[in-house]
């Protein structure tokens, strides 16, 4: 069975490019959201068993949704992991303190970006 | 899906990049349009939010469409754009040559297919 992950990305051609890289090169199944709250829902629906959250997102934005992720029981055991470009070093210690299982950074290599996801989460 | 080789991924890549091509040149734009505005002494508050978004989202895109100079580009924009009163007016020159650069660099990056 392949590896089933969600990509709450507010802009689109990031959250294709990634949908594409860990669909194509890994495999995996992908399942998108284009908002916190449209992520949230389909972390209920889907039960995936990572998500790559956007850190700056019109609404709510990936600390809240992440917030909203681990309050919700259906969703809390989810590793979720920080896709931001946001490189100061203030802004990682703000991310890294929020409990995520990791934080990687835009721009990404899609050829590679599957096997950053896999190390972090033991895949 | 199978799982695919890195010619057939950076295909499918520069479909993607031509799909979204419109969306960030109209974030060049803005950068463009912002520098103008800080040369003319003009930049509103809404031109400065909007700027900084669109250079946070190049710096973040054009890196991963293999545009690294873009995306450093971008970031010296961002960290412009990110004060609260905006760049000063001594930068516009720069401000102008870099959503120059970024506008050229757009403009030419070629297709694999």
């Amino acid at each position: 069975m392949p590896h089933k992950i969600l990509i709450i990305d507010d802009e689109d051609d990031i959250r294709e490019v990634a949908a594409l890289s860990l669909e194509s090169v890994a495999g995996w199944d992908v399942v998108t959201a284009n908002s916190g709250a449209q992520g949230l829902a389909r972390a209920i629906e889907h039960k995936p068993e990572a998500i790559l959250l956007d850190v700056m997102m019109p609404g709510m934005d990936g600390p809240t949704t992440f917030r909203e992720l681990r309050n919700n029981p259906a969703t809390a055991k989810i590793p979720v992991i920080l896709l931001t470009a946001k490189v100061q070093s203030s802004d990682q210690r703000r991310f890294a303190d929020l409990g995520v299982q990791a934080i990687l950074f835009k721009p990404f290599d899609p050829m590679t970006l599957s096997s950053q996801i896999a190390g972090v989460l033991g895949w | 899906m199978e799982p695919i080789d890195q010619p057939a991924l950076l295909v499918a890549m520069d479909l993607l990049w031509t799909r979204f091509l419109p969306e960030i040149k109209e974030r060049v734009k803005i950068l463009e349009s912002a520098a103008a505005a800080v040369a003319a002494h003009s930049l509103t508050i809404e031109e400065k939010d909007a700027a900084n978004g669109a250079a946070h989202k190049l710096a973040g895109t054009l890196g991963t469409f293999n545009l690294t100079r873009g995306t450093v580009l971008a970031r010296e924009l961002e960290l412009m754009y990110s004060g609260g009163d905006g760049p000063d007016p001594t930068l516009a020159h720069r401000l102008v040559s870099i959503a120059a650069e970024l506008r050229a660099l757009v403009e030419s990056r070629k297709l694999h297919g």
